[in-house]
């Protein structure tokens, strides 16, 4: 592979790294969130429909691809 | 290709990336090679080698525990020294064994599957992987500590997780461990599979494995965080003075059971998707017909995975639910059911009119699909509230979920290994003592765990050391049983061994009905394959 498609890929695949790692980061500090709001539901049931929509949208971004 | 039913062509595509594929650099030799490789494939054996070591352990836990239930009375261990060995046989079982497990697989199996070089980062890869042994380190060092391991079961329940000794914290340091290398693990396999695939794969094209594998490492980035986040919370409070669970500070005990069953049921998922994908590799190529309806088993994958984020409070019916939310968690509970009797009615009907053949890789995927389907059944059973309020704690549940634990994916582990040991080191495995493994596994793990339904129905709890008389009979044939798989598990060892050191010649591809990438390639397969990725018709 020649040197631009081999840096284009590292980047893509760093920014879907860095994506995925924000997801991570989201669900750690918003257990603490959900807590300090005092109303765990809510708050969870907003992060989880995010994150549920963001993972149709990625997958279903890719399925013809 | 078993999971893409309309196109062979992948099936014919010329041998790639053959022995004679170059070496990039020279590799360091002996240890060094495992300490500093981030070949997929060798980052791959090393999560499997850790698994079986991990498996092992916790195995001998477990029979700690049939030991000393052999009978009623206390004999062998003191009860704080029972309570350790429960807890720590679930931990090492889930996060030691099943989970590297599946990432060993995965690491193998996803870059020849889908025509990719190596994993997408292929430092952190290495990185992932030698978390593991000091977290794995941790866990089991905690027994010599003053006060000896946790003995608070795997769930780590405030407040008694509150106030175990020191071992408790390395229990914590551990999962934060764990979790970091599964997060990490998960970014590495969804980058490569949605950068790094073969021109022309397109998603719905891919090998059932990878699907489970791509949806498990999303699951495991949204819950891994939220464990991470509910062990830092009782390390607060064990030792900053903070009371998010510690009832006398204002704390609730019940919102770590929330915060746990979050990651704890897609956890059940995490653990038996992947198990799903080999067994879905596997039924196929032994029935020499292509899997039947690909893309509802990839929508079955996808819809069990969405529901098992909003199914938790079933673990938690005897809590004081309202009663709203126990309708609710009942239903979606039992919703379930459905997208995996799809998976179950897909696989009978694969092997349908099926010109089948069973070796040791088919015999665990039928017995896989025997004793899940029973598991998945006591689950479902578990799922109707009034009954589960009965049956909480007892060990109809222990029998439930290593029905799915053990039989579920386990056996496909088993069966995956026997199927992909031919590529792994270029040798067939010897047919006859697979086949003794599956049937003493097969027979001992009934005798081990159907009686336990008996147990439970009965009322006896889990978690003791001790019990009335009435239970003493099925307990003796669970221990006979126990010990019985415990020894089979040698065989195993002994057959892989085997297959490693020599035995007949494989070929690229020794099983007639597979059809996947990684048969295209030589056997044993290559240190380095597809430099050049492969074209996908």
């Amino acid at each position: 592979m020649s040197a631009a498609p081999k840096d284009r890929l590292a980047a893509a695949n760093r920014k879907t790294a860095l994506i995925l790692f924000s997801i991570a980061l989201v669900f750690f500090f918003g257990v603490f969130g959900a807590r300090l709001l005092g109303s765990p539901a809510a708050s969870v049931a907003v992060l989880g429909g995010a994150v549920l929509l963001f993972l149709v949208l990625a997958i279903g971004r890719h399925l013809r691809r | 290709m078993s999971s893409v039913p309309h196109d062979p062509a992948i099936g014919h595509a010329p041998a790639y990336g053959g022995a004679d594929a170059h070496d990039h650099a020279p590799r360091p030799a002996g240890i060094m090679r495992w300490i500093t490789t981030t070949n997929h494939k060798d980052i791959g054996t090393l999560y499997l080698w850790f698994s079986f070591t991990m498996f092992i352990v916790g195995g001998i836990m477990a029979l700690t525990i049939r030991a000393e239930l052999f009978k009623p009375g206390l004999q062998i261990v003191d009860p704080e020294f029972f309570n350790s060995m429960t807890t720590l046989h679930g931990l090492v079982m889930v996060f030691g064994a099943l989970m590297p497990g599946a990432v060993g697989f995965a690491n193998w199996m996803i870059p020849l599957q889908i025509g990719a070089p190596d994993m997408a980062f292929a430092r952190m890869n290495n990185w992932s992987f030698w978390l593991l042994p000091p977290a794995g380190m941790l866990l089991i060092g905690s027994l010599f500590m003053p006060g000896g391991a946790p003995g608070v079961g795997w769930t780590l329940y405030p407040p008694l997780s509150i106030q175990n000794g020191m071992g408790m914290d390395m229990t914590i340091f551990a999962i934060h461990i764990m979790g970091a290398s599964s997060i990490m693990g998960s970014i590495n396999i969804i980058t490569t599979i949605l950068n790094l695939r073969a021109p022309g794969m397109t998603l719905m094209k891919m090998p059932l494995f990878c699907w489970t594998w791509l949806i498990t490492a999303y699951l495991l980035i949204t819950v891994m965080p939220v464990l991470a986040g509910a062990v830092t919370m009782l390390l607060t409070d064990r030792h900053f003075g903070t009371s998010f669970f510690n009832a006398a500070g204002g704390g609730d005990p019940v919102l770590f059971q929330h915060i746990f069953w979050f990651f704890g049921h897609p956890e059940v998922y995490i653990i038996i998707l992947p198990a799903f994908g080999i067994i879905s590799e596997i039924i196929p190529t032994f029935s020499r017909k292509p899997l039947f309806g690909y893309a509802s088993m990839v929508y079955a994958v996808s819809a069990i995975a969405i529901l098992s984020f909003i199914v938790w409070a079933h673990h938690m019916f005897t809590t004081g639910l309202p009663a709203a939310s126990i309708l609710f968690y009942m239903y979606a509970t039992m919703l379930i059911a459905v997208p995996t009797g799809v998976k179950v009615f897909n696989w009978v009907a694969t092997m349908w009119k099926g010109s089948i053949s069973l070796e040791a890789p088919m015999l665990f995927a039928i017995g896989f699909l025997f004793l899940f389907t029973l598991g998945g059944f006591t689950g479902l059973v578990l799922s109707i509230q009034p009954i589960d309020v009965q049956f909480q704690d007892t060990y109809y549940v222990v029998a439930h979920f290593h029905y799915v634990m053990v039989a579920g994916t386990l056996f496909a582990f088993f069966g995956g290994t026997y199927y992909w040991l031919p590529k792994w080191t270029g040798h067939m495995y010897d047919e006859k003592l697979a086949d003794w493994h599956f049937w003493l596994s097969f027979v001992f793990f009934n005798v081990t765990f159907f009686p336990m339904h008996f147990l439970g129905l009965a009322g006896m709890p889990r978690r003791i050391p001790d019990y009335s008389q009435q239970f003493a009979d099925w307990n003796m044939v669970a221990s006979i049983g126990a010990f019985g798989f415990g020894l089979s598990q040698l065989l195993f060892l002994y057959a892989v061994v085997k297959t490693i050191r020599g035995g007949a010649t494989a070929p690229a591809k020794p099983w007639e009905g597979g059809m996947t990438l990684e048969w295209t390639v030589p056997s044993p397969a290559p240190y380095h394959t597809f430099e050049t990725p492969p074209e996908v018709k």
